[in-house]
């Protein structure tokens, strides 16, 4: 009796788990394929109308111009978001002093804390022609005229990797050098009775072992790329919309700008779908499994 | 021989040392170099803040920026939703997931495992791709507009559940037992034992939970339009973008932006210690698991 009313009491408590779960993240996954399918209204009937949504969405250019910016911009942060946070980690590593290094990884973790608005909103106003920071040191130190870096399309996409690694490099260079702190110390004292350079070290100790703890940042890092919004949503502007662009913001402009649901959602499920596909073939290619 | 080489290379890990040092000086810089800016613009005047300059030190000092993003911007009621939204949220997130957690690791319950791969089947939805859906279940459940919109939003997530169930394994079943033995009930025995034990994974999910959701812009832009209800960050993005696109409006110089965007900043500041107590540790602990 006892044990039917403790179990009773545990089953309580995950009634309000299993409710949110089903309300709002099995519902929503099956009302967005549905509503793949439908002409959805707001008001009155929803006919079923086939594939029709995704034949839209497929002969839309600017779907195809999302698709392209967001592999792009993702692929983008993606690789140079890898390679600057790994660099770091290793030249934090070689610094003896652990309060420069504290000081160090403090510092470049603060940006990750805030949110894509503030980031962003420094970002548009350090880039800005004829008041921003950046533009001023170019003028008064290289003597250049200024760049609208944040209305010329050439500039764009770079714009968009370059602050997007700057946030978040002190987080994924935590992550590499939580890594190498799992690293065990007798490698390096063999490899130093070996008479192994600092270099050396790194190229055949350090980097080696890291092997596990760099898949799983890169594979992590991987199903972030169809995920880019906020700072999109933040940082675009009509001249650069069609360079800047990605899949998420074609969804929400199709959706609630439009109100157009039946495409946004259809355009939803190609995001799942290219999700899936690149995560089958990340894993393929870090052949992950094997780890 | 051997000491001249011994002596070479000490001379050559100090040029390494050095640029290494210069190196990270640098990156450090592009950190500091920003926020020094945005702090020197948002105390500077309106005036002055519209100047182009490299301005590193308040130029022409006042706090207007301020009281203008305050009082006349109205910025006061964004920010008290942002804190009730957070705070709630926060909450009822830290409370509902830490009580599953602890569901999760007593061993003789049927169907604990069906329960723990609905769960863990949750984390593979990829949130952003259902936002569509999203809004409108907010819609059918006259939800649209409301605070709690964005309360519920993310209330439960699988990974804080996960999260406090790999805590709360740490305690010895057989030290609750005991203590049921004695008479404590299950409330007492959470509540007493396995919280204390597990307080580091408490701090941990608190601390990501309150910055995720201060920082949270896709919920309110989605389910909010009632300018009364929009959250902080909603408000500073439409003072930032739209302000300095149109300039219709007079009273956003620089430094009232600057200073809105520190405004915003103050409350993650203010717990960034504690994060790099836990959240940075729960972070390595993680990152070592894999």
């Amino acid at each position: 009796m006892r044990t039917i009313k403790k179990n009773a009491m545990f089953y309580i408590m995950m009634v309000p788990i299993v409710v949110y779960f089903v309300i709002f993240a099995y519902y929503p996954l099956v009302k967005g394929l549905q509503t793949s399918f439908q002409d959805y209204k707001l008001m009155g009937d929803r006919p079923y109308i086939g594939f029709d949504n995704y034949d839209l969405v497929i002969h839309d250019p600017s779907f195809w111009d999302a698709l392209w910016n967001t592999l792009y911009i993702g692929g983008g942060i993606l690789i140079v978001g890898f390679i600057a946070p790994l660099l770091i980690a290793l030249s934090l590593n070689e610094v003896m002093k652990s309060w420069f290094k504290k000081t160090a990884q403090m510092l470049l973790y603060v940006p990750h804390l805030l949110s894509w608005v503030v980031i962003g909103g420094i970002c548009i106003f350090l880039l800005s022609p004829d008041t921003g920071l950046v533009n001023m040191l170019l003028m008064k130190i290289f003597g250049m005229n200024p760049i609208n870096f944040m209305a010329d399309e050439s500039w764009a996409r770079s714009v968009m990797i370059g602050s997007a690694v700057w946030k978040d490099m002190g987080y994924n260079c935590i992550l590499f050098l939580a890594g190498i702190a799992a690293i065990n110390p007798s490698l390096y004292e063999a490899a130093r009775m070996d008479g192994a350079t600092r270099w050396e070290q790194v190229r055949y100790v350090t980097l080696p072992q890291l092997m596990n703890t760099m898949k799983v940042i890169f594979l992590l890092n991987t199903l972030g790329i169809f995920r880019i919004f906020d700072q999109i949503f933040v940082m675009r502007n009509p001249a650069i919309a069609s360079k800047v662009d990605v899949l998420m913001m074609y969804t929400f402009q199709k959706g609630i700008m439009e109100i157009r649901f039946g495409p946004a959602a259809a355009a939803s499920f190609f995001v799942v779908l290219f999700t899936l596909l690149l995560t089958v073939m990340v894993r393929k290619i870090t052949r992950f499994d094997e780890v | 021989m051997g000491i001249e080489r011994l002596e070479r290379m000490g001379w050559k890990n100090k040029i390494f040392d050095f640029l290494n040092a210069v190196f990270l000086l640098l990156l450090m810089l592009t950190m500091i170099v920003p926020f020094i800016n945005v702090i020197a613009l948002a105390f500077s005047s309106g005036m002055a803040s519209m100047q182009p300059d490299i301005i590193l030190f308040p130029k022409d000092f006042s706090t207007e920026g301020f009281t203008t993003v305050w009082k006349s911007l109205n910025l006061w009621r964004p920010f008290m939703n942002s804190v009730i939204v957070t705070v709630t949220g926060t909450f009822f997130h830290v409370l509902l997931t830490s009580l599953a957690g602890f569901v999760l690791i007593q061993p003789h319950l049927p169907g604990k495992k069906i329960i723990i791969s609905f769960i863990l089947l949750t984390m593979m939805i990829p949130q952003d791709a259902i936002m569509i859906p999203l809004y409108l279940v907010n819609k059918d459940l006259h939800l649209i507009n409301t605070l709690s919109s964005l309360v519920l939003s993310g209330m439960v997530s699988g990974f804080s559940i996960l999260l406090m169930r790999n805590y709360f394994l740490g305690v010895p079943y057989e030290m609750s037992e005991s203590a049921q033995i004695d008479g404590a009930g299950m409330f007492r025995i959470f509540a007493t034992m396995y919280i204390r034990v597990a307080k580091s994974g408490l701090a941990t999910i608190t601390l990501f939970e309150f910055v995720s959701r201060w920082n949270m812009l896709t919920a309110p832009v989605l389910f909010i339009n009632d300018s009364s209800k929009i959250t902080l960050q909603v408000a500073l993005k439409s003072m930032i973008t739209e302000a300095s696109a149109t300039s219709s409006n007079f009273l956003v110089t620089t430094n009232v932006r600057m200073a809105g965007i520190l405004i915003s900043i103050i409350p993650l500041i203010a717990i960034y210690p504690f994060v790099q107590k836990y959240f940075m540790k729960g972070l390595m602990l993680g990152a070592n698991k894999e």
